[in-house]
């Protein structure tokens, strides 16, 4: 579900990654990529599990 | 003789239809239920892009949960208005981005600054060696507009393309792509000298680590 947003069948993936690299240096685009997915690694903090499963139980209850 | 021949020929063909005709026996499910938890489920999932996102945009941790717990909540309380089957990482970064946008604009009331803390942070990066500093690619992105960060960081590291940046930044495609190309060329200008050492050879990528946020406080204090 996650994995198929970006991937429609008939649209020009392709032709937009090779546009996007095209358009910033190897070096950069990579530091971009490894910045963003260090942050991703991180654990994500208690307080957004307490939340969502606050909204949870709303959902529930309602 | 007659008896049997009948029997035979009617037996199977009765039988065949009836045993075969429903193989896919459906368990009962409540579809609205089960319609919120994956609304919720993805909505956890993509956290850590949400979290990621923040960060690239405000540069600072705990503002972006905040912009992320901020985000949660709008994205359920409007969740009727979010189509299933539509991107909705694009959809949970619009709102991010509004929100830290609706942040931007609170924030400018109160430049004020009577703690002095705005004009400390001014001078944590003097002219002269701005370029020394600004070897943190993090550092360096708060240094553009903030609306050629968010194109940058959208498609080049968050993996939307190009017209799904345009949604969450509502502008055309040619405008983000101009916006990228003027975010390039000042990356480039501030971290140009790293950018040597890194073409230089491949493997120097993962040793030249982005530093903690918070490295380089040591000459201010």
């Amino acid at each position: 579900m996650i994995m198929s947003e970006q991937t429609k069948p008939g649209e020009p993936v392709e032709a937009t990654a090779a546009s996007a690299t095209e358009q910033v240096p190897d070096w950069l685009g990579n530091r971009l990529k490894r910045m963003f997915t260090d942050v991703m690694d991180e654990p994500v903090p208690d307080e957004f599990k307490d939340l969502l499963k606050q909204l949870e139980d709303k959902e529930r209850g309602a | 003789m007659s008896g049997s021949s009948t029997s035979g020929a009617d037996g199977p063909g009765n039988d065949g239809p009836q045993s075969g005709s429903e193989p896919t026996t459906q368990p009962p499910r409540k579809p609205s239920m089960t319609g919120q938890d994956k609304f919720l489920d993805q909505v956890t999932a993509l956290l850590p892009a949400l979290r990621a996102f923040g960060r690239s945009l405000c540069g600072d941790p705990a503002r972006a949960d905040d912009l992320v717990q901020d985000t949660v909540l709008k994205a359920w309380t409007n969740r009727e208005q979010f189509q299933t089957g539509s991107n909705l990482k694009a959809w949970l970064f619009t709102i991010l981005r509004n929100c830290y946008y609706s942040e931007l604009r609170h924030r400018k009331f109160e430049i004020e600054d009577p703690d002095g803390i705005c004009a400390s942070q001014m001078a944590i990066a003097p002219d002269h060696d701005a370029k020394l500093h600004l070897r943190d690619l993090s550092r360096a992105l708060q240094e553009l507009p903030v609306d050629q960060r968010e194109a940058l960081v959208l498609v080049c590291a968050t993996g939307l393309s190009y017209e799904e940046a345009a949604d969450v930044c509502q502008v055309a495609v040619g405008t983000i792509k101009s916006r990228i190309a003027r975010a390039r060329d000042r990356l480039v200008e501030l971290l140009g000298e790293d950018a040597t050492q890194v073409t230089g050879s491949l493997a120097g990528v993962n040793s030249l680590s982005e530093p903690t946020v918070n490295e380089r406080r040591s000459g201010v204090s």
